[in-house]
């Protein structure tokens, strides 16, 4: 037993003197620390795409990625162990940081950059209290409608540009003996968040973003006819089970990853899908390896001519915790186009930049997801992310799963009004 | 007599049915994740694994291969060339894991005894006091202490240093520790010591040649608790060490690797089995352990 006391000391000792010297060592002199939500091989892909700017200025980024981003920023910002900068994906954590004085306000050169990169809906998106902070870079747009190419082909059917023509579409289907929609909302803790997409979605199609906004900010309630109006044409969608492959239990019961699986069998077992632009990577394999010739994309068609094509999306946006010269320069590069290029060429990855050169992007379905993005009129982001969280993360998606369940509507939008804080 | 027997094969036979019915209900989870492990990704996303064996599907490594030698993933050089690489294999994640879970273990587990043994047979004032203390520790969930240790952490220079995580561990683990050993110290027969006394021993070497051997079949089972807890855990680990790749833990590796939106999870299932091993060897090597009887005879001569 001495001796293991003897030999775990020893270890202990030389561990530490290891671990203390080797980042003495290691660490050269210029080390901008990153900490955001994305892993794998989308944060191979941000490294790569950041590396011209290592290589230029000799600074290091050293990123780390987490699954668990959201629990861990708060622990390591309120433990005093920020890092230099972070990707938030929630604007809602953005506000709570700037709120509690440890964000870094823009300065003037980031903000130049942000003006003449982005559409304002971004600056507004990444402020609090009228004081910019976040920068975004890689975003996502969800106002997307897949669908099996080669099947469409087949039967002759034709994308819809209206709603009115989307409904035709839907009936010409169920006419063909063929089930228009694949949808799934199951995501363990997260589940409804797929039926908040939609509700927001058609929101920004009949209400328009200023209800929009005030919905958000419950400026009008969350019973209010606008919202109501929304849920019910949802319903006719989705609570009629020849619209909707398998009707309401499928709806509830699979998850949103295996929800486009349908499309994919021969014959196909649904003809459409409304997703964001992340769902390609759930794909079946065959799939994804000929995304282009197997899949087809379109935005969701609009409802009031008035707001156009809306496009739904969100993103991580980039704050500085630290005010350093390094971090300001990383900063004010990830506001241009060059710090998404690579990452764009690469794949799986959309970029808000106005200056983009939508040609980078590898295929055509990319493309057209940029360039949806880029032309929107209208842009808003999730609300669902911006509204308080007992709401946001909490009533607004138990409500969705509740009502699909066959709660009444009433009832439902009384029950999220209520529980707003 | 005969009819006795016949009655007693009975329902040694009954009660036998009922476990063999227990134990296939508890493996089966396994089993089925054991089989999924096996399937390509196609065919975890669309059948169950029981199809697997009816339809003679094809079974495959690949899970475990992307798991233990790194996912292959492309990406754009600066000068616009599309580079296929493969990702880091585990080893690194490995070796972390070990050098947090080793240390993490020893520690409290020394401590505790010594802190058992204190409890149990020395007499100071306020012993009870500070035993009930220990004891109610219990209750109180670690997350509650992750940010005030972070402060003190991060004051003095530790976070991010494999020193912290050991700490870190040894106090969370403590309570525990020192009450199942309190428990099983309390009950070595007092004529042990008393003998060890008379002979001239003092404390210490009661400690180190009395109490630590007689206590091993406690220490293995208490060391297993320990060694599970700290190689499953993912939260101590993310916030005293951070995650990125030259100290992220196996736990962090198997976090990451089903993509941002969980797009991969299939490889969830080879890589439960792979970070099963190290628990499964350190397990089967210290059950011969829990050999009773090692008390037995002690005080004779």
């Amino acid at each position: 037993m001495k001796k293991v006391v003897c030999l775990l000391i020893i270890v202990m000792i030389a561990m530490t003197s290891l671990t203390a010297g080797g980042q003495q060592q290691a660490e050269p002199a210029r080390v901008v620390t990153v900490f955001g939500a994305f892993v794998d091989e989308e944060a191979r892909r941000f490294e790569e795409a950041i590396r011209p700017f290592e290589e230029a200025t000799g600074i290091q980024i050293r990123y780390e990625g987490s699954p668990e981003f959201e629990t861990l920023i708060s622990v390591r910002v309120e433990g005093g162990n920020p890092p230099d900068i972070a990707a938030l994906p929630q604007p809602g954590l953005m506000k709570n940081f700037a709120a509690g004085g440890h964000l870094v306000p823009m300065w003037s050169s980031l903000e130049q950059a942000v003006d003449s990169n982005y559409a304002p809906v971004w600056k507004e998106l990444g402020s609090y209290n009228g004081t910019p902070y976040g920068v975004f870079h890689r975003v996502n747009a969800k106002s997307f409608v897949w669908y099996p190419k080669k099947a469409w082909e087949a039967e002759g059917y034709e994308i819809p540009t209206t709603w009115d023509e989307l409904e035709s579409l839907m009936d010409q289907m169920v006419a063909n003996g063929h089930t228009p929609w694949a949808v799934g909302m199951e995501s363990g803790g997260a589940t409804g968040w797929v039926g908040t997409d939609w509700i927001e979605d058609i929101m920004l199609r009949t209400a328009g973003p200023d209800l929009y906004d005030q919905w958000i900010t419950n400026e009008i309630p969350f019973n209010h006819p606008s919202v109501k109006k929304a849920f019910e044409i949802l319903g006719e969608i989705w609570l009629d089970p020849k619209y909707v492959y398998g009707g309401v239990n499928t709806i509830l019961t699979t998850s949103f990853g295996d929800a486009p699986r349908p499309m994919f069998q021969d014959p196909p077992r649904a003809w459409m899908h409304r997703q964001g632009n992340f769902i390609t990577g759930f794909f079946p394999d065959h799939i994804q390896d000929n995304l282009v010739e197997e899949v087809g994309v379109f935005p969701l068609p609009g409802i009031d001519p008035e707001y156009g094509i809306p496009i739904l999306g969100g993103g991580d946006q980039f704050v500085a915790f630290t005010d350093s010269p390094d971090v300001r320069e990383f900063m004010d590069f990830l506001a241009t186009w060059e710090s998404g290029e690579l990452w764009a060429r690469a794949g799986g990855a959309l970029f808000p930049y106005l200056n983009q050169d939508l040609d980078a992007y590898p295929n055509e379905i990319e493309r057209s997801l940029a360039e949806a993005l880029v032309n929107a009129e209208v842009f808003r982001f999730d609300a669902s992310d911006l509204m308080p969280g007992p709401v946001g993360a909490g009533s607004f998606w138990t409500g969705m799963v509740d009502w699909v369940g066959g709660k009444s509507l009433d009832a439902v939008l009384n029950d999220i009004q209520r529980s707003w804080p | 007599m005969t009819t006795e027997k016949k009655k007693a094969a009975k329902w040694k036979l009954v009660i036998n049915l009922i476990l063999l019915l227990i134990v296939i209900i508890w493996t089966l989870p396994t089993i089925g994740l054991f089989i999924s492990s096996l399937r390509p990704r196609d065919q975890v996303m669309n059948t169950g694994w029981w199809t697997a064996a009816a339809r003679g599907t094809e079974l495959t490594f690949d899970n475990y291969r992307q798991v233990l030698a790194g996912r292959g993933y492309t990406f754009v050089d600066s000068q616009g060339n599309t580079v296929r690489a493969s990702g880091d294999n585990l080893t690194r994640a490995f070796l972390n894991s070990l050098t947090v879970t080793i240390p993490s273990v020893i520690i409290p587990i020394l401590i505790a005894a010594a802190a058992a043994f204190g409890f149990a047979w020395l007499i100071f004032p306020g012993r009870k006091i500070f035993f009930t203390i220990v004891v109610a520790l219990l209750v109180v969930p670690l997350q509650i202490a992750l940010i005030p240790i972070l402060r003190d952490y991060q004051s003095i220079g530790l976070t991010g240093t494999y020193l912290a995580i050991w700490l870190a561990h040894t106090g969370f683990g403590l309570p525990l520790a020192t009450y199942l050993l309190y428990n099983y110290i309390s009950t070595i027969p007092r004529d042990i010591f008393e003998s060890a006394f008379l002979d001239g021993a003092r404390q210490m070497t009661v400690f180190t040649l009395l109490v630590l051997p007689l206590s091993v079949p406690a220490i293995a089972s208490l060391a297993i608790f320990q060694f599970l807890w700290v190689w499953n855990d993912l939260l101590v680990a993310l916030v005293f060490l951070g995650g990125t790749e030259d100290v992220a833990v196996l736990t962090q590796r198997l976090a990451t690797m089903v993509g941002s939106r969980g797009q991969d999870w299939h490889l969830l299932t080879a890589g439960a089995f792979v970070t099963m091993m190290i628990p499964m060897a350190v397990f089967f090597g210290l059950q011969r352990y829990f050999v009773r009887g090692l008390m037995a005879g002690s005080v004779k001569g």
